[in-house]
């Protein structure tokens, strides 16, 4: 890194390679996310930066698939540098760099999906995130162009906006089991639950009739997954305290929905409630998978499982909002 | 000139052309056998660049008369994949020179997989494909290669060179559980000859025909040159008597029946259009020396292409192709 | 029904038994080879238990596969009997090809499994002629090509899948990306990162499981059969998964690191799948190493039955060329070159 740049606002990057490449595009309706199209979203990431009218340097995440290192090289600008980090071609990359970024960064853009910003949840403190879609299943991530990104990281990073006013803090939610094989905790950001089902297999949520229990940080009938079956319940923005818990079967209201991408069908809702922050939703359950944010994560048996909703998650760069505090205080227009 | 060397019960025969014997051959094989389907470039909608096809998407259906992507790796190993696994296919291959593309399929897959799985699997394939020079197509659409499969063990090549003896062959090939190469010379298309029209003909496959009988020298023919070597013969009737054989199965090779002929006339010309050098004239010469090196009068003469490719100019492309000028000028050296 | 149903806890076990029986058989098949008792070479499958297994259980058993030059795992995932696979290494003739294959070209066509190929790249054409015959049939199967990372570069992978979608046959793709081609590691092969990429060029769903759990790659069959069978046409899975041993034994492995080997070694697909079932309940520890012993022991017989077995009688070189009897064959075996038996005079 050069000297002189030591100064300019950061913008760190993580592009997930393993995103949006999962059994849902057989599966469900879910759209393909190739690395080549990645490599072009980033790059106009990058230059979306520029919008912010300063020198902003960008560092990117290094990864196993040699992506980040393309992204850079595909650049040619030496204020685009590589994330100087061990890289172990797992989700533990994603971890290791949204930590060195919250303390390097002034913004992130993470391209991925739910599962890649939980795992930018772990360790990026306060750090803004402009979370942008490329993943399956995304609740949290927006689809948008890698130029409208950039420019909102952009001006985030700079100082063009009051961070305050442009972000929100997500919820996160934690699942805490106590089980024949011992205790261990899983956490997710957008939604938890608890299937019935054996193996995690290939990963991906396939079949919302298998839920015996879900927990949301944020509900809206516009969200695809257990999120949209709350959202048919009842609406919770996504910086609200606490969610919603629910236990799947008959007995209670019948929910249309979005459940995943190309499926809509009725879900079958026994009983709901709302769930406040710190206070444990707790579930038993024979043999089962722990899920979050549309994946299976761990197998369970014999257990007790525990969701935890708090509202401590990644502070989330509302796009329009920072769009709309610069042009409110004229920042586009070039003086003459 | 002798009649056909069918083993069936021939009820009647019919004035056709190659074209309609092979065309008729595939018809009645279709509709005698569900598991028999014909798959190829231009087979169905086009009826085959050389017409032999023509008709038989209109009486089959498209999963039976199917046109393929020009992809003959990709659809010649899947002839082979639909082989082992209880069909029939007939694979044509536009013309032979494209065989290259799919070489893999045909000496690893198809010609070995009964012998490497010890007996355990049939391969009732028919490999249908065009040779020879003589319409100005050039290098890459005029070989003639038979050579390289009836040289390649596990596999069986056959080449007619009458009507009724592409009508034969080819449903003898498509009944067969082995893999067959057909070669089908095609500038014999329009060659017309009696051909047996019942349905049950067939011809064996590993059998020569005797076209005419001789007794002063044996002309042992291939596809167009059976023709050829019937006119020279009939040209020269006056000074020689020519005996021609088709040979129809380059492997197996009828020893029998070219030894027989040699044994009588004592002096051999062997007429094929690939080239000279370790061909099929190579192989026939080995096997009459072999056989019958005492019956042998004079030093068997060769005619095919002198070892060049088929040249794009008339004048040159006439220069390489062995016709029954070439075959008159080699029975006068012996006679 | 699939071959083993992986909801039920007989299926699970199964599940495991045989990825041990595959361990089992190439541990063993590798120590004969280094002693010299197996001829040729063996290309061995340890490490990629889960991929086989996971996608033969969740077959059919009438369905097809094709397999690859490493495919002891694909034959005892697909049911084969391991002493005759035993034997046909030996060279046998209680081998599975009388002994005229061995350990590149086990097959069993009656039960579905169309032949371990030395030819890289050379599976996927059968399948989709499998799927072809199966389609123009009107049968309820499908054919499912396992090939390696090295194979997705070969042509006629490309026009074999090309064909299989462009015709909506009932045909299974799955690329075993175990990171080598041979010597060579596969960013050194191919541009493209995910192989499961290559799918959007056929207009057919591609993606990528977990190839060490093997729920993950059964699972993924199971749904692309579903797919094969409605008519919808091909699917394209990448295993991701890694090869512990030598492209062959004794290769050198100059191209990776003790590092690289020992990290996937511990994910190793059998002790994962193992160590869940005792998690779940379904085994104990205790009841993990009786399964795995008895898959040593059956190993142990089969080594036995194969080094107990008959050698081919030359004469059989000469056999099972073709279907019909070609006078060639008689003629030339054993040394004579003429059709009347080899007497050199006449007249």
């Amino acid at each position: 890194m050069a000297d002189s740049g030591r100064s300019d606002p950061v913008v760190g990057v993580i592009v997930n390679p393993a995103a949006g490449r999962d059994i849902r595009r057989l599966t469900g309706g879910a759209s393909v996310s190739d690395n080549y199209a990645k490599r072009r979203t980033a790059a106009c990431v990058l230059a979306g930066l520029s919008l912010a009218r300063e020198p902003v340097r960008a560092i990117v995440m290094p990864d196993a698939s040699n992506l980040g290192q393309r992204i850079v090289d595909d650049a040619e600008d030496e204020a685009v540098s590589l994330l100087d980090m061990p890289v172990s071609g797992s989700a533990e990359d994603t971890r290791r760099a949204a930590e060195a970024f919250s303390s390097i960064a002034d913004c992130v853009v993470v391209l991925g999906g739910d599962g890649t910003n939980r795992d930018v949840a772990t360790g990026i403190g306060e750090t803004p995130v402009v979370s942008v879609s490329t993943g399956t299943n995304n609740v949290v991530p927006t689809p948008m162009d890698g130029t409208v990104a950039g420019g909102a990281a952009g001006l985030v990073a700079a100082g063009a906006v009051d961070r305050s006013a442009v972000t929100y803090q997500h919820g996160t939610i934690t699942a805490e089991i106590h089980g024949s094989a011992g205790s261990e905790t899983v956490s997710g950001l957008a939604t938890m639950g608890l299937l019935d089902r054996p193996f995690v297999g290939t990963r991906a949520v396939l079949d919302v009739s298998s839920f015996v229990c879900g927990v949301v940080s944020r509900a809206s009938p516009a969200e695809i997954g257990i999120s949209g079956v709350a959202g048919g319940l009842e609406t919770h923005a996504p910086d609200s305290a606490g969610g919603i818990a629910m236990e799947f079967g008959d007995g209670g209201q019948t929910i249309r929905a979005m459940t995943v991408p190309g499926i809509v069908e009725s879900v079958s809702i026994a009983r709901w409630s709302r769930l406040a922050p710190g206070d444990p939703y707790t579930v038993e359950i024979d043999r089962g998978v722990v899920t979050a944010d549309g994946e299976r994560e761990y197998e369970v048996a014999d257990a007790s499982v525990s969701f935890i909703i708090a509202d401590d998650g990644p502070r989330l760069v509302d796009v329009d909002a920072a769009f709309g505090a610069a042009a409110e205080r004229g920042l586009f227009i070039d003086s003459s | 000139m002798s009649t056909d060397t069918s083993t069936s019960n021939v009820s009647g025969t019919e004035s056709m052309t190659v074209r309609e014997a092979i065309r008729e051959a595939m018809r009645e094989e279709l509709a005698r056998d569900e598991d028999v389907f014909l798959m190829g470039e231009d087979v169905g909608l086009f009826g085959g660049v050389f017409d032999v096809s023509d008709g038989l998407l209109a009486d089959f259906s498209e999963d039976r008369i199917r046109d393929t992507p020009i992809s003959e790796a990709g659809f010649l190993g899947a002839g082979v994949g639909a082989a082992a696994t209880g069909s029939r296919p007939i694979v044509e291959i536009m013309f032979s020179d494209f065989l290259g593309v799919s070489m893999e399929q045909t000496m690893n897959q198809m010609a070995k997989m009964r012998y490497m799985f010890g007996g355990k699997t049939e391969m009732p394939i028919t490999i249908r494909t065009t040779e020879g020079g003589g319409m100005g197509a050039a290098s890459q659409h005029s070989g003639t290669v038979h050579t390289w499969f009836a040289h390649f063990p596990g596999l069986i090549a056959v080449a007619p060179g009458t009507p009724a003896a592409a009508k034969g062959l080819l449903k003898s090939a498509i009944r067969s559980n082995d893999p067959v190469f057909f070669f089908e010379n095609k500038m014999i298309y329009e060659q017309t000859g009696e051909v047996p029209t019942d349905p049950d003909f067939t011809l064996p496959i590993g059998e020569a025909s005797v076209e005419r009988t001789g007794e002063d020298v044996t002309v042992i023919a291939t596809q167009r040159l059976v023709g050829e070597s019937l006119d020279a013969a009939e040209e020269l009737s006056d000074q020689v008597s020519v005996e021609v054989i088709d040979l129809r199965s380059l492997y197996p090779l009828d020893t029998e029946t070219i030894v027989a002929s040699l044994e009588k006339t004592g002096r051999v010309v062997v007429a094929d259009e690939s080239p000279l050098s370790y061909g099929v004239h190579a192989e026939v010469v080995t096997r009459l020396v072999e056989n019958g090196f005492y019956s042998l009068d004079a030093p068997p003469e060769r005619v095919g292409v002198p070892d060049t490719h088929i040249p794009f100019s008339p004048s040159l492309e006439q220069e390489v192709l062995p016709d029954a000028a070439d075959v008159t000028a080699a029975i006068e050296r012996l006679a | 029904m699939v071959t083993i149903d992986i909801e039920t806890d007989d299926g699970q076990r199964e599940i495991l038994r045989r990825m041990m029986l595959i361990r089992a058989f190439d541990n063993e098949a590798g120590d004969r080879f280094a002693d010299g008792e197996i001829p040729g070479f063996v290309h061995l499958y340890i490490g990629e238990e889960a991929v086989g297994v996971g996608a033969c259980s969740a077959l059919e058993p009438d369905d097809y596969i094709t397999s690859t030059h490493r495919g002891h795992g694909h034959c005892i995932a697909k049911g084969l009997e391991t002493d005759k696979m035993m034997a046909e290494l030996y060279g046998k003739r209680e081998g599975y090809c009388n002994g005229k294959g061995g350990s590149m070209h086990i097959a069993d066509v009656d039960a579905g499994m169309l032949g371990a190929n030395g030819i890289v790249g050379a599976g996927p054409p059968l399948a989709t002629g499998a799927a072809l015959s199966a389609a123009q049939k009107g049968e309820d199967r499908v054919a499912l090509a396992f090939f390696g990372d090295g194979a997705v570069a070969q042509g006629q992978v490309h026009e074999a899948i090309n064909l299989a979608s462009t015709w909506g046959l009932p045909a299974i793709f799955l690329v075993e990306n175990n990171k080598f081609g041979e010597g060579t590691p596969v960013e050194k092969q191919h541009n493209l990162e995910n192989l499961s990429e290559t799918a959007e060029a056929y207009d057919i769903p591609g993606f990528t499981v977990n190839g060490m759990d093997v729920t993950a790659v059964y699972e993924a069959v199971e749904a692309a059969r579903e797919r094969a069978v409605n008519g919808d046409g091909p699917t394209f899975i990448e295993a991701d998964t890694y090869r512990y041993r030598g492209h062959f034994e004794g290769d050198h492995q100059p191209y990776r690191d003790d590092d690289d080997i020992e990290a996937w070694q511990r994910r190793c697909p059998i002790d994962a799948f193992a160590n869940r079932l005792v998690d779940a309940g379904v085994l104990t520890e205790d009841e993990v190493d009786e399964l795995r012993a008895a898959a040593e022991a059956e190993i142990e017989d089969a080594a036995a039955f194969a080094e107990n077995a008959t050698d081919p009688d030359p004469s059989e070189a000469y056999e099972d060329m073709y279907d019909v009897s070609v006078p060639e064959l008689s003629t030339y075996a054993g040394g004579s070159l003429r059709a009347d038996g080899g007497s050199t005079t006449d007249q």
